[in-house]
């Protein structure tokens, strides 16, 4: 062989093995695992804090049984405890740690049931204007049994 | 030997390439082998999966309390109009306009800022990313800094996101944000963290009438399969052939 080109072989080979070399170095090791992305992604993704407990987890023995128990039975029971009182699940793992209260405002209530032209029409409404005399909704409203006026 | 310098150089980059090309094939047969088997772990198989969230546009009050529940858990900017997840209001007038809004993605509500006597038909229609089987963002991210799981979500490496903003530009459905905290490109994950536990996304346990609806589309029993079974359905722009994992009840013709 012609010493240029074993040169040039030699070369090419250097070549190759940095380039594996660098990329070894570069590419995560979990690159590639499942697929062409960072498989340790997926567990980042899955190890992020959960804010929101869930209804179920405020009725708990000596936790709200009693506020649940009547929340369960009544025409709110959809409406989820945390839609009102935001996330808890802080509060859910350590009682010192309080939720924000609660928005009592009339708009607050009106944000579903407020009269709206492109609500459902059988969805319980009601004109802001006319009812309740502006008085607060949860004078004459439990917002926990919305019926126990 | 004699060679020329062209012959030479084409020789040269034959070799360099054909090595690159076979080295990397030979590391992703290896560790596809791997992957064929095993699953992130820790009491959760994605194998056993595929997630589906189905939109039922009849029910929605557009109280936005989804909205709300999803920037919350997932600690999007909330001052910023950014959104994983919004409801539009569609308002079909009388004189033929369609006014299509969506302030403050709904968070704050909706005025009616248009009297009733003019609109012929008005409806809210809540949208979130479709977690495509042929998502456009999965294609275009230069660095595989977005992917799909096997259970069919599809999330961001937020490490490994150079922040391009090529997949935003991608989305057709204009699903996802740049985070300016984190400053890498953003999206609904279905809130992985939380389907990976049993529990139900945000912005599902959100919803107050039961407009949103998630469930396993490998389970014959779930509620996103009953629906499927049982409802007329489409997707937004099926044309676009992406495969949407969003499905939509009731779904009007002016929706886009
Ligand atoms: C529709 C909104 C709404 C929902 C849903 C709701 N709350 Fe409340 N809650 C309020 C409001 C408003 C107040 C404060 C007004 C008051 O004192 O009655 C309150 C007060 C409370 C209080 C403190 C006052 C007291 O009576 O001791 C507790 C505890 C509570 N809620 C628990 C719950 C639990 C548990 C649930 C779910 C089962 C729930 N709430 C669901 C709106 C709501
Ligand atoms: C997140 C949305 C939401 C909020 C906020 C909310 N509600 Fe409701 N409310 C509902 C739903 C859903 C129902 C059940 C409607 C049905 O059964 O069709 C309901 C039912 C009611 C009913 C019974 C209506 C009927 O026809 O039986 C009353 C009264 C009521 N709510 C009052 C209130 C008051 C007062 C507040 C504020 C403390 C409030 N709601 C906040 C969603 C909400
Ligand atoms: C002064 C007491 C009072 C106040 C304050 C009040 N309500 Fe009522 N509400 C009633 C009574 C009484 C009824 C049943 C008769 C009726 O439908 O008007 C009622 C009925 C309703 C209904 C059922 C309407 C239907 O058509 O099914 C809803 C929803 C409701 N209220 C929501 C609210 C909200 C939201 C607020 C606060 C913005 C509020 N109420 C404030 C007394 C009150």
């Amino acid at each position: 062989m012609q010493p240029h080109l074993k040169r040039v072989i030699i070369l090419l080979v250097i070549a190759l093995i940095a380039f594996i070399f660098i990329r070894s170095l570069i590419v995560p090791d979990s690159f590639g695992q499942y697929g062409w992305y960072r498989g340790e992604s997926v567990i980042d993704n899955r190890n992020l804090q959960v804010g929101y407990a869930g209804s179920s987890s405020c009725g708990e023995e000596n936790c709200h049984k009693t506020i649940y128990s009547i929340w369960v039975g009544s025409r709110h029971k959809a409406v989820n405890c945390e839609i009102c009182h935001g996330p808890s699940n802080d509060h859910v793992n350590n009682v010192r740690i309080m939720p924000e209260p609660a928005n009592e405002s009339r708009e607050y209530c009106g944000l579903c049931h407020f009269e709206r032209a492109a609500r459902p029409a059988n969805f319980p409404q009601i004109d802001p204007e006319t009812h309740g005399e502006n008085l607060r909704c949860a004078y004459c409203h439990n917002p926990h049994k919305p019926w126990f006026v | 030997m004699k060679i020329s310098r062209r012959e030479f150089a084409k020789t040269g980059f034959r070799v360099i390439i054909g090595a690159a090309v076979s080295s990397t094939i030979i590391e992703s047969i290896v560790t596809n082998s791997i992957a064929a088997e095993v699953s992130p772990g820790g009491g959760y198989d994605w194998k056993e999966h595929l997630w589906g969230y189905v939109v039922d546009t009849r029910k929605c009050i557009g109280c936005g309390r989804c909205a709300n529940a999803c920037k919350l858990e997932n600690h999007v900017p909330f001052d910023e109009p950014v959104y994983r997840t919004w409801v539009e209001r569609y308002r079909v007038l009388k004189d033929g306009e369609v006014k299509i809004d969506s302030p403050n993605g709904s968070i704050n509500g909706f005025e009616d800022d248009i009297p009733a006597e003019e609109i012929k038909k008005a409806f809210y229609v809540p949208k979130i990313c479709n977690h495509c089987e042929i998502a456009p963002c999965v294609q275009v991210c230069p660095v595989g800094a977005t992917y799909e799981t096997e259970d069919g979500v599809v999330l961001v490496d937020y490490d490994y996101c150079i922040g391009c903003r090529y997949c935003i530009q991608g989305c057709p459905y204009g699903a996802r944000y740049f985070n300016t905290e984190k400053r890498t490109a953003d999206k609904c994950t279905w809130c992985y963290h939380r389907i990976t536990k049993g529990l139900l996304p945000a912005c599902v346990q959100a919803c107050p009438v039961g407009a949103r609806i998630f469930g396993d589309l490998k389970d014959p029993e779930s509620e996103v399969n009953k629906i499927l079974d049982k409802e007329r359905i489409n997707v937004l722009k099926p044309d676009l052939g992406t495969k949407p994992k969003v499905y939509y009840v009731g779904l009007d013709r002016e929706v886009r």
